[in-house]
């Protein structure tokens, strides 16, 4: 932000940083090898939905896209809006195919379409959904604008608690791999994942 | 890939007046400092408290401030709602996560302080929590991370250091009848010279005073822009301003004069009379913002 930017209150919204979404395509094979962290075959992208009929209808072609490159794979896509106001797009793909690389395309076909259409800035993050030995749900999430991935771990039968201490276990053993976000401040939780 | 492209328009006229103001102010101080130099030595101390003055501003006012309005910080336990719409605008705007507070008052308003994005605490009070749903609550959010992405309480401050110092130099010279050239012995010549400061002072406050707070105004109707932007959703800003300010009219006037020095850093004065006159006002007039709001909702159904 330049001095001129300060002085006169202009601010506008940053688009994504340089995609490193597919990074997650080669670490999930480290995590399901090495560390028994399996992909659950569900991923979700999350942004905010203008009330526009532009809009709207870049949402209708965007999932038309997705169906169409999913039927190969058996991609399902569904969509839901949170009670923040914004949407979740959730890729699921059946049981027994679990593709984390059919999912990365498909969220990297819903979050180009949408920055083609001149909305990038509106992409919130990505959600890719694991589970480990332990049948703990562990997420991996995409910050679009920092374009770092970190790991989400909501504390087993708690409300609003993650577990801290598995989360950085989980950086010491993938951050080779996948670029993980260096600030743990930004690693911000994202309760009532609905995958 | 397509050029990214803006859902909304320029706010070039806004800018404008925002840098135009900013010139003025800075002629203003220059013909002050021009004149300090001519009336020459004394003014050098008055100068030095001005400083101590405007940094004691800079790093104190958000720990007074917070002192003095009960400001509670709240972990995310306590209120999930309000650090979920912060957390993700803080993704959105690219921001660390500011601390998060609350005031335990019925009035419904909120605020952001601090000097920096590092250290940031926005605050809402129970009685827009109760009332705002979360689509306006986060405009209204939106809104303060605004204030602080432009370092907003920096430029105020910065702003109005010659204004305070103008002002310091006016009451010296009232209460000690001018006498900061030294007592004794002054001839018909220094009288004169503190003569004119005096008189300078007073119209470089006078003016400042009314620069500054139209400076005020533009930076709020850059933060109501700014969480259009953030938020995608102009309207809902509209929405919660209108419930806010609906309810601050009805609340007694005696929660109110408490809450008067601290008009600066809410959302919405809290005053219950119209001003007098515009000018003299530090936020724009509802009906102004609503209709650049209403501007910006209209810019974006019509963008393609």
């Amino acid at each position: 932000m330049g001095l001129r930017d300060i002085l006169t209150g202009r601010h506008t919204v940053q688009g994504p940083a340089p995609d490193r979404l597919f990074a997650i395509t080669t670490a999930y094979i480290t995590l399901q090898s090495e560390h028994q962290i399996d992909p659950s075959g569900k991923a979700a992208i999350v942004f905010q939905a203008l009330a526009t009929s532009e809009f709207e209808s870049t949402l209708r072609d965007m999932e038309e896209v997705v169906t169409a490159t999913g039927s190969d794979s058996g991609t399902k896509v569904s969509t839901e809006d949170d009670s923040y106001g914004y949407r979740w797009m959730v890729l699921h793909n059946p049981a027994g195919a679990p593709s984390v690389e059919d999912l990365a395309v498909g969220i990297n076909a819903v979050s180009s379409s949408i920055e083609t259409a001149g909305y990038g800035e509106r992409l919130l993050c990505a959600v890719f959904a694991f589970e480990d030995a332990r049948k703990q749900r562990v997420y991996f999430i995409y910050n679009y604008k920092r374009g770092y991935w970190y790991p989400f771990v909501p504390a087993a039968g708690q409300q609003q608690q993650r577990s801290t201490e598995r989360e950085l276990q989980i950086k010491a053993q993938i951050a080779s791999e996948l670029p993980i976000e260096p600030e743990l401040e930004r690693w911000f939780p994202l309760w009532g994942i609905p995958i | 890939m397509a050029k990214p492209r803006s859902s909304f328009g320029k706010d070039t006229g806004l800018q404008a007046r925002m840098l135009l103001t900013l010139f003025l102010l800075g002629l203003v101080y220059v013909v002050f400092i021009g004149v300090l130099f001519a009336a020459g030595a004394g003014a050098g101390l008055i100068v030095i408290v001005a400083l101590v003055l405007l940094l004691a501003q800079l790093f104190g006012s958000d720990k007074i401030a917070m002192a003095t309005l009960g400001v509670k910080e709240v972990s995310p336990a306590e209120e999930p709602e309000l650090h979920a719409i912060i957390e993700r605008l803080c993704v959105q705007a690219n921001l660390p996560k500011p601390k998060v507070a609350v005031i335990e008052t019925s009035m419904p308003n909120a605020c952001a302080m601090g000097k920096s994005k590092k250290a940031t605490t926005v605050c809402a009070t129970r009685g827009i929590l109760q009332l705002l749903s979360p689509a306006e609550l986060e405009g209204v959010m939106a809104h303060e991370l605004t204030h602080v992405i432009n370092r907003d309480v920096m430029v105020m401050t910065l702003a109005s250091f010659f204004a305070t110092l103008a002002s310091l130099i006016a009451q010296f010279a009232l209460f000690f009848g001018g006498g900061f050239g030294g007592g004794y012995g002054r001839n018909r010549n220094e009288e004169e010279d503190i003569m004119i400061v005096l008189l300078v002072s007073v119209i470089v406050y006078a003016i400042s005073f009314l620069l500054l707070r139209a400076l005020s105004r533009y930076r709020e109707f850059a933060a109501d822009r700014g969480s259009a932007v953030l938020t995608g959703r102009p309207s809902a800003l509209a929405s919660a301003l209108l419930k806010i300010s609906g309810t601050i009219e009805r609340v007694p006037s005696q929660d109110l004069r408490k809450a008067e020095g601290m008009s600066a850093f809410f959302i919405i004065p809290a005053r219950t009379k119209k001003s007098l006159m515009n000018i003299f006002s530090d936020h724009p007039p509802l009906e102004q913002r609503l209709a650049a709001l209403e501007r910006l909702e209209s810019q974006l159904q019509s963008a393609a």
